[in-house]
């Protein structure tokens, strides 16, 4: 039970040995493939991740003409907290305002010296349940409090979110582009290499089919070393990401999305790993299958 | 062992047939010579015989299996009992004499002591074992074709095909090796061999058929 393994593995092994320039060729082929994938992948991986993150964070501010009376604000407030989508309603008052800008100013708040409260608007600050964090629903939300004439303004984000998801839409078809055209050039590259090995092994494979070798007898061993040649290409490139990551990429997405530490900022999770380890064996397969059809026919 | 019927071989289409209406009955334990000039469909006829081509008509029988209607996934069981000797040898040059031999055993997933034995007593056959681990490159012409010879009987083959595999080799030496195919003979072996060295025939006389043109001039049984 135990022969036929090990003779199988000593194929293997006899076969690299014999050719370890194209080997290296193709295990290097599936590296910087792969390594790349797996750069692109974690810069979108981790805008979505946090742009999903923002949109959690959507809330409603409604701006009002002037400040009401506190009989009229706690009847809007009223119809407002009904409303199914609402979670919670703070009313910010004019001298409210301007000190949460002050205190956003910093260092530079003097510049307010002598403005008083009248220049901000007052705002209610509704915050929707979670089920209820999306732009469709705070702008049903916002429908209905058109029709109240003292709400002057409404944000809810929604043209920065707008543009943003517009964005990440467009890096996400980049990246599946990208992604499909580095696999086929990989692909192309690897099967040319094993069929370099199996050119330069031809008389064994005739030989071994005039001795009546079954066709997967043939096969096998080169189906193992693509895989074992994918194998290895992934787990360099895991190793290439990773250095890519720590050394450039984490502050490279800390900068870009201004996000405070790196503790957001992450690697590929272990179930993606695991993907990127098979997507290197399928290479290897697939490479070997197709330059072994136009070798091995019996 | 061996039957044709109205067997018909074109390469390509137009061409002119390597082989045409060719009829032929091989009995088992026959020796038999293939002969006729260059072109005349000798390596054709034999590749018929181990499946490296399909026949455009007619049939072919070996061992009483219709090889012209079995899928490809049957070809190497019958290869399996088919010794083929070439004029080029074709050895593996990266590995040793006793690798070459052992090469169809590990093909058809011999155990390893089975092997080492059976191709000892096959290399001793044909006088090879004291080289057991020289590697092809390092023998003479003759001995090279020996140890393919020994690769091609270490199966125990029904049948036996050799093209011209003494086409290389000076008389003397193609005197050894055909003594190697009579004991193989002598042992049961069905042996096709073609050649065209007639000094051979006069010396052996055994049955002999000739082609020409790819088709069958002459049949004869001494
Ligand atoms: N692979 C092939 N493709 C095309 N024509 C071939 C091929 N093999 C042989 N032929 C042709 O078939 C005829 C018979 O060839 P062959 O059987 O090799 O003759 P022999 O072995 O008697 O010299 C020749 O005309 C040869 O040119
Ligand atoms: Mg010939």
């Amino acid at each position: 039970m135990l022969d036929p393994l090990i003779y199988l593995f000593r194929r293997v092994f006899r076969n690299i040995r014999q050719s370890p320039v194209l080997c290296s060729a193709a295990v290097g082929t599936v590296a910087v493939a792969l390594t790349i994938l797996a750069f692109f992948s974690l810069i979108v991986i981790n805008v979505q991740s946090l742009a999903a993150h923002w949109s959690e964070e959507i809330q409603i501010v409604a701006y009002l003409e002037r400040e009401p009376s506190p009989a009229r604000l706690k009847q809007w407030r009223a119809s407002i907290e009904e409303m199914p989508e609402v979670a919670a309603v703070l009313y910010v008052d004019q001298q409210e305002a301007l000190r949460r800008f002050k205190s956003r100013l910093g260092s530079d708040s003097d510049l307010l010296e002598g403005f008083g409260a009248e220049i901000l608007p007052a705002s209610l600050e509704i915050s929707l349940r979670e089920q209820y964090r999306t732009r469709e629903s705070a702008e049903t939300v916002v429908g209905r409090l058109r029709h109240n004439p003292e709400l002057a303004e409404f944000n809810y984000g929604q043209d920065w979110l707008e543009r943003f998801e517009a964005f990440l839409e467009l890096l996400r078809f980049g990246a599946v582009v990208l992604g499909i055209f580095l696999l086929f050039a990989a692909l192309f590259i690897v099967a040319n290499t094993i069929k370099l090995t199996l050119y330069a092994r031809r008389d064994e494979l005739e030989i071994m089919a005039l001795v009546g070798a079954t066709s997967w007898f043939i096969k096998i061993p080169f189906l193992l070393e693509g895989a074992l040649q994918g194998a290895l290409g992934a787990l360099l490139a895991l190793i290439g990401a990773l250095a890519l990551f720590q050394l450039f990429l984490r502050q490279g997405l800390v900068a870009l999305l201004s996000v405070s530490g790196g503790d957001q900022v992450v690697f590929l999770v272990w179930q993606q790993q695991l993907m990127l380890v098979c997507t290197g064996i399928l290479l290897g397969l697939v490479g070997s299958v197709l330059s072994l059809r136009k070798f091995v026919r019996i | 062992m061996i039957q044709l019927y109205n067997v018909c071989k074109t390469y390509q289409k137009d061409a002119a047939s390597a082989l045409h209406n060719l009829n032929l009955k091989i009995a088992k334990g026959d020796f038999v010579y293939i002969t006729g000039p260059s072109g005349a469909g000798k390596s054709t006829l034999l590749k018929l015989l181990y499946c490296a081509e399909k026949p455009n008509r007619g049939q072919i029988l070996v061992n009483g299996k219709n090889i012209t209607r079995m899928g490809s996934s049957h070809v190497p069981q019958l290869r399996r009992h088919t010794g083929i000797v070439f004029q080029d040898f074709k050895l593996l040059e990266s590995r040793t004499l006793f690798e070459n031999v052992a090469f169809p055993l590990e093909v058809q997933g011999k155990k390893r002591f089975e092997i080492s034995n059976k191709v000892y007593q096959t290399l001793k056959h044909v006088g090879l074992h004291g080289k057991l681990h020289k590697y092809p490159l390092q023998l003479s012409g003759g001995e090279q074709q020996r140890v393919a010879i020994a690769r091609a009987l270490v199966v125990d083959p029904l049948i036996l095909l050799a093209d011209e595999p003494t086409g290389n080799l000076d008389l003397e030496v193609t005197l050894e090796i055909f003594e190697l195919f009579k004991k193989a003979n002598a042992r049961g072996t069905t042996v096709l061999l073609a050649t065209h060295d007639q000094e051979l025939i006069r010396r052996f006389p055994r049955r002999a058929i000739a082609l020409e043109n790819g088709q069958l001039v002459y049949d004869h049984t001494p």
